[in-house]
């Protein structure tokens, strides 16, 4: 089976003694982060630093033009060349794609999109007869479904849109250069991804009932032919490959892991329960977003030293990165700084925004955030109201994970 | 655990030709934050990003010693590091601009000042006033121990009791009428708790035991400490002499200073106020001191002595000294030294009581008109007022070390006593504190009180006015003073003047409770403490009925 084709959303993970290491040094981070904040808070590792105060971090990420982001060679591999929002720095095409990505993604879609979401994910819960694998069953079906629809996307005639996107964000995000294989599934992969989204805008441009769909496509149709500037055939397919392989993968890895930190405090659970009885939604999303401080996307994000830059200038652990140096910022570490978040270890759904940095910060702050703040919270509410929620008995009724992926977790009710 | 808040200022020196732009700032944060319109709240940015925040103000001191100073105060609970990244969230930007107007320090901030003003910096602003911080050298916290949450959860729990209380006054059928004090506690309890459900919890110790004894511990080593030193003339006096001859040499040196001060005594032509005010029922009032003095470094010296004896004795053999026989060898010379202080405090006073002979007291002290009317205009809106006062101290080495001690001691003093919400017998201080500026040469006052600042000196000069003559005595211009006591803000119409003139505008000011005062803050804990209580004894229902 080709990899345009596979089913599997993840690629095989490792087996054995591997994964128990794998799976002991993630869980090692946190205290490995306590220790470093405390006496190596940027800490040098050859080329490579890791950044994992608050204040630092927040730095890394503020200073754009200091710290680019590194994404671009990856990201032309999949785009074929074309150029993204993500793999730019602060140049006046920036803006451009920024704005023309904001006219046909809109606040007002948002209520929308979270009570699709909810609809979705109560038909998976209702078909579940008391037990739900979150991760698959649940959150990326919802993702997916939702997400492709609100965009225009739909499945393509051969492969599978969940495989496509997870291998390709794979390759974007968490590969390593020595990792040939999956470059050999996206060189497969991304050409056919582009092919189906160009066969789909012109199928929309040749009929004319679906142009009027108020999907993101649609309107990107429309203001093509309005004539407004970019939105090229070229321009609205790399957009929505980007915007389909940088946003539906992330919620089935954080949404998983933040009903896994529910689950391990059963006040939390039971708050999160009654939130979603009461249909307090905004509750609900500050106690996942609580939840997701304790195990957020990653561990922190890479940037590269575009100038040599002094971080924490003027105090004792100012430290001078070089030219074309790597830097993590590590913001899941950041989320823990006591220095600047109160009483770090307590699970406080009532923290203040500034506290969480799960979006990152500054200019590349994920352009999904708004679309996540309106869904991720809305995918698990139907299953936090089910009765008697818990883990299912052995090891799946505990998140397992595939490298960075969350790869199952079981639970029941009823 | 108990709440535990802060006192601190930022200080920053700004530049001359940045000034008026800074006041500019500071008013356009203010006009922003501050809608005074009805139906806006005022300061909701601040009420709700920085949480921990009691009160905090921002001023520009100018003066003609030195290039204008800004000043940033805050009182707030929890750590100091979490309130700067709750001031970063709210006002980055404002600080930034704030700190662009400010010089660049010479000392080793100086790179962090040019990371935290660069055009488009990241750099954190938090981490700049973090350093910047000075503490004060003496702090007072009214209702000490009440975090902001619990002084507005107990205030609305208080309007819950007056509307319970009031809805009923209304109808024939008064169901509170009547009742003996514990059903009228119990029914009223029920009507309440469902909107304070925390009423069903146990309530959180304003000041935990630990903090008192710590408190203390402090006051008690600081006390130590200061009489050890005091002592150590007449320690080394009583090594060189016999013990009768140094008992005879203290005796008639203490006579003869203390008649040098009987005879300076008297107050300067003009300037003496009568006062019920006793030097000798304080010196009784502070025996404990002495006693605590000389049980606090028997148990110190002794075992230490002991110790260090045979610590000695297994690098060189000899013979050790018995727990008795280190008593035996330390209290006497505890007490000879201790005796020595009926020489060395006279001693002080007697040069004090010259200086203070030989001082210039400012009898019209220049206001600005401008300013004057600026501070009248923003004064008495509410129920609570702010001032800021910065003045110019007095040179000369006792006196610094005066003036430092006994700042210490009285910021030690007052974590002891003044933990009842009040300072004293003034019930109208929120925050206040002292520090020292300008490496000591300039002492900064800031005060965050109820009611009018002439009612609130007033206060001070009825009440306290040995105690606000001691602390503030030092500065220059200072009403004459006799004795560090006497005279000085007991001459009320001057003192006000003087503290007047040393004042600026508040340009910014926050309160997170701008309506209560001190009294009603105490008087809502009251409430809530009973209520918390499912059975409180008769004695503390009737007292609590005095309260609703």
């Amino acid at each position: 089976m080709s990899a345009i084709t596979s089913n599997d959303v993840l690629r095989p993970a490792a087996k054995g003694l591997k994964r128990r290491l794998m799976a002991a040094a993630m869980s090692a981070i946190p205290f490995v982060f306590r220790l470093m904040r405390r006496f190596y808070p940027i800490a040098g590792f050859g080329s490579t630093y890791i950044v994992t105060r608050y204040d630092d971090v927040r730095e890394v990420f503020g200073e754009d033009a200091a710290f680019t982001i590194p994404y671009k060679a990856n990201l032309d591999v999949l785009t074929g060349g074309e150029p993204f929002i993500l793999g730019m720095t602060r140049t006046p095409d920036y803006f451009r794609q920024l704005v023309a990505l904001r006219q046909v993604m809109l606040a007002d879609d948002l209520p929308e999109l979270g009570r699709s979401a909810e609809a979705h994910a109560e038909m998976i819960v209702s078909a579940g007869n008391g037990r739900v694998e979150v991760v698959d069953q649940l959150v990326r079906r919802v993702t997916f479904d939702v997400l492709a629809d609100y965009f225009g996307v739909p499945e393509p005639g051969i492969g599978k849109l969940d495989v496509w996107a997870t291998r390709l964000f794979e390759f974007q995000f968490a590969s390593s250069p020595s990792d040939h294989a999956l470059r050999q599934e996206v060189e497969e992969i991304a050409p056919a991804f582009r092919d189906h989204i160009d066969r789909e805008i012109a199928r929309r441009k040749s009929d004319a009932a679906s142009l009027e769909r108020p999907d993101v496509i649609g309107r990107c149709l429309k203001l093509q032919a309005e004539g407004e500037p970019g939105y090229s055939d070229v321009e609205i397919r790399t957009a929505m490959l980007c915007m389909i392989v940088g946003g539906p993968p992330q919620p089935p890895m954080v949404v998983p892991q933040a009903m896994e930190q529910l689950l391990r405090r059963p006040e939390a659970l039971a708050a999160a329960a009654e939130a979603a009885r009461a249909n307090e939604d905004d509750r609900l999303w500050k106690i996942l977003r609580e939840a997701l401080r304790f195990d957020p996307l990653a561990p922190g994000l890479t940037r590269i030293a575009a100038k040599p830059w002094t971080i924490a200038e003027g105090t004792r652990r100012a430290r001078t990165i070089p030219k074309d140096a790597t830097v993590i910022a590590a913001f899941a570490s950041a989320m823990m700084d006591e220095r600047r978040i109160p009483d770090p270890g307590r699970f406080d759904p009532d923290r203040l925004n500034h506290e969480y940095i799960h979006f990152g910060h500054g200019m590349h702050e994920c352009f999904g955030r708004y679309i996540n703040r309106a869904t991720l919270h809305r995918m698990v509410k139907p299953l936090l109201r089910q009765p008697r929620l818990r883990r299912a008995s052995g090891p799946e009724g505990h998140l397992s994970k595939n490298g960075p992926f969350s790869e199952r977790l079981v639970v029941e009710f009823g | 655990m108990s709440a535990k808040q802060t006192t601190l200022c930022v200080p920053l020196e700004v530049k001359p030709e940045s000034c008026s732009r800074l006041s500019s700032l500071i008013n356009d944060i203010r006009i922003r934050e501050d809608k005074s319109t009805p139906g806006q709240e005022n300061f909701a940015r601040i009420i709700v990003n920085v949480p921990t925040l009691h009160f905090l103000s921002m001023s520009v001191f100018a003066a003609g010693d030195y290039d204008p100073m800004f000043i940033l105060e805050a009182n707030f609970d929890g750590p100091v590091g979490v309130f700067w990244g709750q001031m970063e969230a709210a006002l980055s930007n404002d600080l930034r601009e704030i700190v662009r107007c400010c010089k660049r320090p010479l000392d080793g901030d100086g790179k962090l000042y040019d990371a935290v003003t660069a055009p488009e910096s990241a750099a954190s602003i938090a981490a700049y006033f973090e350093k910047r911080t000075q503490s004060p050298s003496v702090f007072h916290h009214g209702n000490r121990g009440m975090n902001r949450d619990r002084i507005l959860r107990e205030h609305a729990l208080f309007l819950t009791v007056r509307r319970e209380l009031d809805a009923v006054d209304t109808i024939d059928a008064d169901p509170y009428r009547g009742l003996e004090p514990r059903p009228l506690h119990e029914k009223l309890r029920q009507r309440v708790i469902a909107d304070h459900p925390w009423l069903a919890q146990v309530p959180i110790q304003r000041i935990s035991a630990s903090e008192k004894a710590f408190d203390v511990l402090r006051l008690l080593l600081y006390v130590v400490i200061l009489i050890f030193i005091l002592s150590l003339p007449g320690l080394l006096l009583a090594l060189l002499l016999p013990t009768a001859a140094y008992v005879a040499f203290i005796i008639v040196a203490a006579v003869l200073v203390a008649f040098l001060i009987y005879r300076k005594r008297e107050p300067l032509p003009g300037t003496g106020i009568p006062t019920t005010f006793s030097f000798l029922n304080l010196l009784w009032q502070q025996a404990f001191v002495v006693a605590a003095y000389v049980i606090a470094a028997t148990l110190l010296l002794v075992p230490t002595v002991v110790i260090g004896s045979y610590l000695i004795a297994t690098l060189v053999p000899h013979e050790t000294l018995s727990l008795s026989e280190a008593f035996w060898l330390i209290a006497p010379a505890v007490a000879l030294g201790l005796f020595s202080l009926i020489v060395t405090v006279p001693l002080i006073i007697l040069r004090l009581r010259y200086l203070e002979m030989h001082d210039s007291s400012h009898d019209a002290p220049q206001t600005r008109e401008h300013l004057l009317r600026e501070m009248i205009r923003r004064e008495d809106w509410v129920a609570q007022n702010h001032m800021g006062s910065i003045v110019l101290l007095k040179p000369g080495v006792l006196r610094t070390a005066v003036v430092r001690a006994g700042h210490l001691g009285l910021g030690l003093l007052l974590r002891v006593q003044a933990r009842d919400g009040y300072l004293g017998s003034m019930r109208t201080v929120h925050f206040a504190h002292w520090a020292f500026l300008n490496n000591g040469s300039r002492l900064l006052f800031f005060s965050n009180f109820d009611h009018s600042w002439d009612s609130y000196l007033d206060d001070f000069i009825e009440k306290a006015h040995a105690g606000l003559t001691l602390a503030w005595g030092c500065g220059v211009g200072f009403p004459p003073t006799r004795l560090l006591l006497f005279d000085g803000a007991s001459h009320g119409r001057r003192f006000k003047n003087w503290a007047l003139a040393s004042r600026t505008v508040s340009r910014f000011w926050y309160s997170a409770y701008p309506t209560l005062t001190v009294d009603q803050i105490e008087r809502n804990y009251r409430i809530a403490s009973v209520l918390h209580k499912q059975t409180p004894s008769d004695m503390e229902v009737r007292q609590w009925m005095l309260d609703l």
